[in-house]
């Protein structure tokens, strides 16, 4: 393994993995990994397909148990979390293949997503608690929905979105919450390069405006440089290159890894 | 020393019985193993079967052997059937595995009333019939313990079967194409298995196996449409035996076929209709993967 | 499925209750017990798409709950003289206990183990209400004295309407705000993707535990009305054909809308019936009328009668 570190490895980061380990019966998908990732920063994590990177979103968001390590978020360790908890404590995720509430409308999708905000009430009765709730629900998802130009599609079914809405639905739904920390899992997979543009741009205000930490796997090379301020490299599940974009463009064991490929992007 | 003859006997007849429980329980295995679905009309098949086999025998007269071609062929085409037009129809022929389980279940509970209801229509079943057992003569003694030569038969062929199944599930191409299909169905679908053909063999299969059961079992019952309600036993076979292997639902089988029995014994006549029902609540509620395999019953992300 | 429910809605409940007053005064007897049959059936089956259609849980232990609300209510009177507005209430919080417990560990099961669970859950409580003589009188069935209401005692399917019309818009009512709550989002969430539910902070089992113990609440409720306008009940009527019915009604009605259900009931409602009253022959088709209706419902109809309704509507906007 490399020597990589170009900043001085601050212990105390936003989100920090500690030797994680995940195995998957006798395959290891995560060894060992030490990752730090600074707030308000956005960190890009990339490598070849198989290299562990949605696992370890999966252990972060607790859809997983790594068997070995600590994960830590503000200090607090996630690892007697259960899935449900993690996005009242800041974390949102989106998916690689979108999953959404395909039956529900657009709207709905994201009032889903601001369930862990929303007051509680009795789902039976009329009432003031039920009243003030839900127009303040409904504020929060017109809102969101306007800032990623889905509102015009709020009424309809999210399954019947074109690709890209969907995606930006995922996001939508994702920053209903009011996150601390956005997970994102190959956020540009499948998007045309106008949409690209958007969502470099979009990153880029949450992350400078509203102080959101972004964690994202990507593939989308062009992505990755412009956004990221730093980039973890995985290779079979550990931690082979981690630095400034710059740094890891020119990293040996990096370029050895895509097997001197840079992903071009159609 | 009186109880300990009933024990004996029970210990006989339960591993009887336990043999076409196994058999039913493996037609239901090897659907859910390759589609997910849990066939609720597994009963009404093995209805089906007997009645089948109690027109070709009784109806049109032909030899006892005669049975055990004729009822599996007709059973697998009444699963082909099945699958082609109904199945297909509510999942739209889709390649994911787990499409639509809900309308797929939903089928199978609709298959058993119409099959129920078909042959209760049917004039040829207005009398409560026996099917002719298959091996005839006077019951065989072991001590103080009866064996009838039924039970003998039922023993002999289900090994029979099983034996033909393992041999075709390990080691024939048709048998290893079907285990790919219902391991990975998109893989098995890329190296150029006619997946949709797979999926009407299983069910085929599966109700060639019931319908076996049925000519195996109907002997040793009265004969009426309602014979189906020997699925829940079959279920609980399949549930304790893990769901998911051949030698899983042998002991199965035979496990439940035993505790019945033992149920009769020691708590109550009563109790034994629903013991299954209760193996079921118990296993699935405190062992949901059963006492065999690691397959999953209870949900991971 | 977010706000309030609308005024028409609501005001459309209010017709049910007049209904429920007015029509007693001039309707055949006969037609008002099949109205008050199709009112208990809604209950039902409104409580069983909770569970089914909006959760997308496989939860087949519906008509468990239905006795245990049959046969709560009518004990608590016979026994305890306990009049039928707390009786039901009571007997249907029973229900929903049971459901309750029933779900903790049937939740995490698989779909189709889920549906075997609970169906086998489903038999032996009509076991059990066959081999508890002492509470059930068993086999012979139980003679039910009839409930009290505020001193009057209910005797006739015409004196038993108003009162069931009332229960049922009140269900309906909360269903309403169930359908356009957090809640009611959440189950759908989970039907769709617990992933999106799970990241969205929704504890999944906990909601599916709910789901289930408030349709078996709606059940406990379905089987105290049951006791309103019938006098016998017997542990062979509390069994798969039950669910088979009722579960019909949903899926060919339309699962996931109360519209789509209340044509489900109406539709098949009068299916038992008309073949009760047929002549002799037509009684062995039973089986077969129920398994033809529902295997061609989910054929060609998987959203219903009502999907089917909606999908010509909006081909008729186009």
């Amino acid at each position: 393994m490399a020597a990589h570190p170009t900043r001085a490895q601050s212990m105390n980061g936003l989100l920090q993995l500690e030797g994680v380990t995940m195995r998957f019966g006798g395959l290891v998908a995560l060894d060992h990994l030490d990752i730090d990732i600074a707030a308000g920063s956005i960190h890009a994590l990339i490598g070849p397909n198989g290299a562990g990177k949605s696992t370890l979103l999966n252990c972060i968001s607790r859809f997983c148990t790594p068997q070995e390590g600590d994960i830590r978020f503000n200090g607090l360790s996630l690892m007697d979390r259960q899935p449900h908890q993690i996005v009242g404590l800041g974390i949102a995720r989106s998916f690689q293949n979108i999953e959404q509430a395909h039956q529900m409308t657009v709207l709905e999708n994201v009032l889903v997503g601001l369930s862990a905000k929303t007051g509680n009430y009795i789902p039976f009765l009329p009432g003031k608690a039920r009243q003030q709730a839900e127009a303040q629900a409904l504020e929060k998802a017109t809102q969101i929905l306007d800032q990623l130009e889905l509102l015009a599609f709020q009424h309809s079914l999210a399954g019947e979105l074109d690709f890209g809405r969907q995606k930006m639905l995922d996001f939508a739904r994702a920053l209903a919450s009011e996150p601390k920390m956005l997970l994102l899992d190959e956020p540009a997979a499948g998007l045309r390069n106008r949409e690209i543009h958007f969502l470099d741009r979009f990153l880029m205000r949450l992350a400078r405006d509203q102080q959101i930490t972004i964690l994202l796997i990507e593939h989308v090379m062009s992505l990755v440089m412009s956004v990221a301020d730093q980039v973890t490299v995985l290779n079979f599940g550990q931690k082979i290159a981690e630095g400034i974009p710059a740094d890891i463009k020119r990293n040996e064991a990096v370029i050895e890894a895509y097997l001197g490929k840079e992903a071009s992007h159609a | 020393m009186g109880t300990w003859n009933l024990i004996w006997q029970g210990l006989a007849s339960g591993v009887v019985t336990g043999c076409v429980y196994a058999l039913v329980a493996l037609s239901l295995v090897i659907v859910y193993k390759s589609t997910d679905v849990v066939n609720f009309a597994g009963g009404e098949l093995v209805m089906i079967g007997a009645y089948l086999g109690l027109f070709i025998l009784l109806g049109l007269e032909w030899p006892y052997v005669a049975l055990f071609v004729m009822v599996p062929i007709g059973s697998f085409v009444l699963g082909g059937l099945f699958t082609r037009f109904s199945l297909d129809k509510v999942s739209g022929r889709a390649m994911v595995k787990h499409a639509n389980l809900v309308p797929l279940v939903v089928a199978t509970i609709a298959l058993s009333y119409l099959l129920k209801g078909i042959v209760r229509v049917i004039p040829f079943t207005e009398e409560v019939r026996r099917l002719p057992p298959l091996m005839t003569g006077p019951p065989i003694f072991l001590g103080d313990v009866v064996i009838q030569q039924q039970d003998i038969a039922i023993v002999l062929v289900t090994t029979v079967v099983m034996v033909i199944l393992w041999l075709f599930f390990g080691y024939t191409f048709v048998g290893k194409a079907l285990r790919a299909t219902s391991q990975n169905i998109r893989a098995a679908a890329l190296l150029g298995i006619p997946v949709n053909l797979m999926k009407l063999s299983v069910w085929g299969l599966s109700a060639a196996i019931a319908g076996i059961a049925g000519i195996l079992l109907a002997p040793k019952l009265l004969m009426t449409p309602d014979m189906g309600t020997v699925v829940m036993l079959a279920f609980a076979a399949a549930i304790i035996g893990g769901f998911s292997s051949l030698p899983g639902c042998v002991v199965g089988g035979i496990a439940l076929g035993i505790l019945q029995n033992m149920v009769g014994i020691f708590i109550s006549p009563q109790a034994i209709a629903v013991t299954p029902f209760f193996v079921i609540m118990l296993v699935l509620l405190f062992k949901p993967q059963g006492f065999f395999d690691t397959t999953l019953a209870v949900k991971k992300v | 499925m977010y706000g309030s429910p609308s005024t028409r809605h609501l005001l459309s409940l209010l017709w049910l209750v007049l209904a429920g007053f007015l029509f007693p005064s001039w309707m055949p007897e006969y037609f008002i017990y099949i109205m008050n049959m199709l009112m208990m059936y809604m209950i039902l089956a409104v409580g069983l798409d909770i569970v089914m259609g909006w959760s997308g849980q496989f939860a087949f232990a519906h008509i468990a709950f239905f006795g245990i609300g049959i046969y709560g209510t009518a004990l608590l009177n016979m026994r305890l003289g306990i009049p039928f507005l707390l009786g039901m209430p009571l007997a249907a919080l029973l229900a929903g206990a049971v459901g309750y417990l029933i779900a903790l560990p049937a939740t995490q099961l698989r779909t189709v183990y889920l549906a075997l669970a609970t169906f086998a859950f489903s038999e032996c409580a009509q076991w059990a209400f066959r081999t508890w003589e002492s509470l059930t009188k068993g086999p012979d069935g139980l003679r039910m004295t009839a409930p009290q209401l505020f001193g009057h005692v209910v005797t006739n399917d015409r004196d038993a309407m108003p009162i069931i019309a009332i229960i049922l818009a009140l269900v309906l009512a909360a269903t309403f705000y169930l359908w356009h709550s957090k809640l009611g989002r959440q189950f759908h969430a989970i039907r769709d993707s617990e992933h999106v539910a799970m990241a969205s902070g929704i504890d999944v089992k906990r909601t599916k535990v709910w789901a289930l113990a408030i349709s078996a609440f709606y059940a406990g409720i379905a089987g105290g009305v049951y006791t309103l306008f019938q006098s016998y009940v017997h542990p062979d009527g509390l069994g798969v054909s039950m669910l088979v019915l009722v579960l019909s009604m949903v899926v060919v009605g339309g699962s996931g809308s109360v519209a789509g259900v209340g044509l489900g009931v109406v539709l098949l409602g009068i299916l038992p019936e008309l073949l009760r009253s047929a002549p002799k022959g037509f009684l062995i088709w039973q089986e077969f009328t129920y398994g033809a209706i529902l295997m061609l419902a989910i054929m060609y109809m998987p959203k219903g009668v009502w999907g089917l309704w909606q999908r010509i509507q909006q081909g008729r906007k186009a």
